[in-house]
């Protein structure tokens, strides 16, 4: 009894880690790196976190919708190495941004590049580059 | 006082000014610093060569130790400048082998039931299948350590010697004071293992085992937990730090798999530069899962942040 009880728990602990997700440096299959998107909109929160960080810009469709896309980013050191400050994206900095999007459709993206408002470019890739 | 105990007296300042200055001389400190290399510098091909001619790390550990007669105690004086913040090029992006020919196959020569393997995960990354086993926040481990690309700083202190990647607060300790590895009855398979090391000179020379198995980098083959390594760091000049890596792994590898990696220096002109804490696990937008075909998803995108009040603000 008690040992189909051990086994019984085991079981459910397997069953428990096989659906068990996952925060971290991961790979990025689920982005189509053979198309690419442009899109318009105002920064609505700057999440500088690591393993990687997060752009949730506010995209207003043509029909006044508003769309909150997610541009996944690079850590914050490697962020700074590029040239990207906290201070660069405060909410409400309007901005055009690039990147490659979800094979699925959901709205987010590899963020490529973006330029602000004023013109700053923010290429959060250019931070590998050893300066 | 007489003419001649003056004349005495005087003698004697200038001899104790002259001992004074002698000692503070950088003459006198030019001794300082650390002794000649045994170890004599190799080609390419003279490693991959000395890998051979050894069937294990801790026997090519033990020729290498041999050759520098032992090694020297480092002395507070003779400790190296690894100062500053380092990272590994990405120029060719994060292959093992800095010098795997791009768009080529990973360098080592592997076993046929690990060169199936490295085959078919090449094979699924071309069809758009790829799993990373540290999604799961673990560690990279060693060797796997050697290849991320994030900022890395070297501590060396006579006793231990530390080498840290910013990855995920990911600490090496390399013991230098002469102690040797853990039973092998008391061996546990960790991370970045068991690393000891000595000096030859300003070459730190490092064995380490007690590893657990994972994969070299994304696209590049498989270790086991039998997997060792020998290293041999050195400063090559003010920019770069340089280090031969020898692994022996026989499940996987034929022979030992030479690769010469380099960190360069990155500039930090203005002092903005910092390396933060890195909580693997801080945003929930992070979180993914391995799909039944063997790919990466993301488990909830969330970006309503109303919902995220936990998630890193700038």
């Amino acid at each position: 009894m008690k040992r189909n009880f051990i086994a019984a728990l085991m079981g459910l602990g397997i069953i428990v880690f096989s659906t068990v997700s996952a925060l971290a440096h991961h790979s990025a299959a689920m982005f189509d790196e053979t198309k690419t998107i442009t899109l318009t909109g105002v920064v609505k929160e700057w999440q500088l976190t690591n393993p990687h960080s997060w752009l949730l810009v506010a995209v207003t469709e043509k029909n006044g919708k508003v769309t909150v896309w997610g541009f996944e980013a690079e850590g914050p050191s490697t962020l700074l190495r590029a040239g990207i400050k906290p201070s660069d994206l405060k909410a409400g900095t309007k901005l055009t941004i690039s990147g490659h999007p979800m094979k699925d459709g959901q709205k987010a993206a590899i963020w490529l590049s973006a330029v602000r408002d004023d013109g700053k470019k923010l290429e959060p890739r250019s931070g590998f580059a050893v300066k | 006082m007489t003419y001649r105990s003056k004349i005495f007296r005087g003698s004697l300042s200038v001899l104790a000014i002259g001992v004074l200055l002698s000692a503070c001389s950088p003459s006198n400190t030019s001794t300082a610093g650390p002794p000649a290399s045994q170890i004599p510098e190799r080609t390419r091909e003279q490693n991959i060569e000395l890998g051979r001619k050894y069937n294990s790390a801790s026997r090519l550990y033990q020729a290498l130790r041999d050759e520098a007669k032992g090694g020297q105690p480092l002395t507070a004086t003779a400790i190296p400048d690894w100062s500053g913040v380092y990272t590994r090029p990405a120029i060719k992006g994060f292959t093992f082998d800095p010098d795997q020919p791009e768009g080529g196959p990973p360098t080592a020569k592997l076993t046929p039931e690990y060169q199936k393997k490295l085959e078919k995960r090449i094979n699924d990354v071309k069809h758009g299948i790829e799993w990373d086993p540290i999604s799961t926040c673990a560690p990279p481990g060693m060797p796997r350590w050697l290849t991320e690309p994030f900022l890395r700083e070297f501590i060396v202190t006579p006793n231990q010697t530390w080498l840290m990647n910013e990855m995920v607060n990911d600490v090496r300790r390399v013991y230098t004071d002469g102690r040797e590895h853990i039973p092998e009855e008391d061996r546990l398979p960790i991370p970045d293992g068991d690393s000891i090391g000595f000096w030859d000179g300003s070459k730190l020379v490092i064995h380490t085992n007690q590893l657990q198995s994972g994969i070299y980098q994304r696209s590049n083959p498989d270790y086991t937990d039998q997997v060792e390594t020998v290293e041999i760091w050195q400063k090559k000049d003010d920019k770069t730090m340089g280090v031969d890596v020898w692994v022996y792994d026989p499940p996987v590898l034929v022979e030992a798999w030479y690769v010469r990696q380099n960190y360069l220096k990155v500039s930090d002109a203005d002092k903005s530069l910092r390396i933060r804490y890195w909580n693997c696990g801080e945003n929930p937008n992070n979180s993914v899962f391995q799909t039944k075909d063997g790919t990466t998803q993301f488990k909830n995108l969330n970006f309503d942040t109303k919902d995220n009040k936990e998630k890193g603000k700038p």
